[in-house]
C-alpha cells in the first residue's frame, strides 16, 4: 500500500468511527449535543475528502474540546487510539516534506505494534494472568461482560488458561508479523477478529472500529521500511 | 487552561497501552431517591443492572449502535477517578449524577411511590479477596436536587 492511498484508508475508516460515536451522543444535554453533531459533519467530510486538512483540524480543534469536556477521555483507550491517529493524520497533512509526514504517519504504525506488544508484556509479567486467574476474574466481577450469563464463564478456568495464553502469545509475537505481508495480513485479521470479540462479550464496540483505522498505516508501513520487497 | 488541556492530550500522544494489566476492585453504582435534603436513604437500586442475557443479534447491533453501555463505560471511569481522589472529584461526581437523574426522568420504573425530589448515589466496589468476593462501600455522593419535571411527578 502506498503512503497516499494508506492516508486515505485511515482518513475514511477515521470518518466513519467518528460518525459512529458521534451519534451516540445526538440526545445528550444541548452543549454536548452540538459539539457532536459537528463533528458527525466534519466526520462525513473526512470520508468524502472534502477539505481535508482544515477538516483534519477542526476535529482535532472539537477532539479537545471533547477532552476537556469529560476531563479526559470519555472512551478510555479508544479515544485515546482515535486522539493519536487524528494527530498523526494531521501532522502527516501540514508538515511540509514528505520525510517529515511519513515520520508522523510511521509513529501511528509504531504506536499500533507497541499497542499490542506491551498489552501483552503487562500481563505476561503478572502471574494470575500466567495462572488464567486474571481473566476468570474479567467474567466474574469486572464491569465489563456485558450480560449475567458470560460470568459464568469464570466458572470454566481451563478454557480462560488457554484463552489467556493465546492472547499473551499472539500480542507478544504481533511484531514478528512484519516480517511478511501474508504474515501481516492474517495477523491483522486475528487482531480484528480479537477486538470483535471484546467489542461482542465486553462491549468495547469503539475498540474495534478505531483500531481498524490504523492499520493502513502498519500495511504501508512494512513496505516503507523495506521488510518485504 | 492550555497546560490542563496537554495534560489531558498527552497519555494519547505518548500511550502506554497497559490494558487490563492488573484485575483493580471494580466499582458498581447504586442510587437512592429521597424525599428531602435531610432524607436518609434506606433502599439502593443497582444503576443499569446487567440482563441476564444477549443474543448474538443484540451484540451484532451493537458493533454499530451502543450509546447506552458506552455512557455506562465512561460513568465507570468517573467511578474510577472518584475512588483515586476523592475530594477532587466534583466534575465526575456531577457526571454520574445528572446521569443518574436523566435516566430515572427517562424510566418511569426508577420512580418512587412517593413523590422524591433529591437523589444520592454510592459507589461500592467488588474486588476478589482469595476466593471470596468482597463488596464495600466506597463512596456517598452529595444529595443533590432532582429537577421539578421529575419531583412533581410522583407517579410510581
Amino acid at each position: 500500500m502506498n503512503f497516499d492511498d494508506a492516508i486515505r484508508l485511515t482518513e475514511v475508516l477515521l470518518g466513519f468511527a467518528f460518525a459512529l460515536q458521534s451519534i451516540e451522543h445526538f440526545t445528550d444535554c444541548a452543549n454536548e449535543k452540538y459539539l457532536f453533531i459537528t463533528r458527525f459533519i466534519l466526520a462525513l467530510a473526512l470520508i468524502f475528502g472534502f477539505y481535508t486538512s482544515w477538516v483534519l483540524l477542526l476535529l482535532l480543534v472539537i477532539a479537545l474540546a471533547i477532552l476537556r469536556r469529560f476531563q479526559g477521555p470519555y472512551n478510555g483507550g479508544a479515544d485515546r487510539m482515535s486522539l493519536l491517529i487524528l494527530c498523526c493524520l494531521s501532522l502527516s497533512h501540514f508538515l511540509p516534506a514528505r520525510h517529515w509526514q511519513e515520520v508522523a504517519f510511521g509513529y501511528l504504525a509504531l504506536q499500533l505494534v507497541l499497542s499490542y506488544f506491551i498489552s501483552g508484556w503487562v500481563k505476561i509479567i503478572n502471574p494470575d494472568w500466567r495462572n488464567g486467574r486474571a481473566l476468570c476474574d474479567v467474567f466474574r466481577f469486572s464491569a465489563y461482560p456485558v450480560s449475567k450469563a458470560l460470568q459464568h464463564w469464570s466458572k470454566s478456568p481451563r478454557v480462560l488458561l488457554v484463552m489467556s495464553w493465546s492472547v499473551m502469545l499472539f500480542e507478544l509475537l504481533f511484531p514478528l508479523s512484519l516480517l511478511s505481508q501474508t504474515s501481516l495480513v492474517i495477523a491483522l485479521v486475528i487482531a480484528a477478529s480479537f477486538h470483535f470479540a471484546n467489542a461482542c462479550l465486553f462491549g468495547l464496540n469503539r475498540f474495534f472500529w478505531i483500531w481498524l483505522a490504523a492499520y493502513p498505516s502498519i500495511l504501508w508501513f512494512q513496505i516503507r521500511i523495506n521488510l518485504v520487497n | 487552561m492550555i497546560l490542563n488541556t496537554l495534560k489531558l492530550l498527552l497519555p494519547a500522544l505518548i500511550p502506554s497501552w497497559n490494558f487490563f494489566d492488573v484485575i483493580a476492585p471494580s466499582p458498581r453504582i447504586e442510587f437512592s431517591l429521597l424525599n428531602s435534603d435531610t432524607d436518609t436513604p434506606t433502599k439502593w437500586h443497582a444503576f443499569r443492572p446487567r440482563p441476564a442475557q444477549l443474543s448474538f443479534r443484540t451484540m451484532l447491533k451493537r458493533m454499530l449502535w451502543n450509546p447506552f453501555w458506552n455512557e455506562t463505560l465512561f460513568m465507570m471511569s468517573c467511578a474510577e477517578r472518584i475512588m483515586k481522589n476523592p475530594t477532587q472529584s466534583h466534575h465526575s461526581e456531577t457526571e454520574i449524577l445528572n446521569r443518574i437523574i436523566n435516566e430515572t426522568l427517562k424510566t418511569k420504573s426508577n420512580k418512587p411511590s412517593s413523590p422524591a425530589t433529591h437523589l444520592q448515589f454510592r459507589l461500592l466496589t467488588v474486588q476478589r479477596d482469595n476466593e471470596q468476593l468482597v463488596t464495600e462501600i466506597n463512596f456517598e455522593s452529595r444529595i443533590q436536587a432532582l429537577p421539578k419535571k421529575l419531583s412533581t411527578s410522583g407517579d410510581a
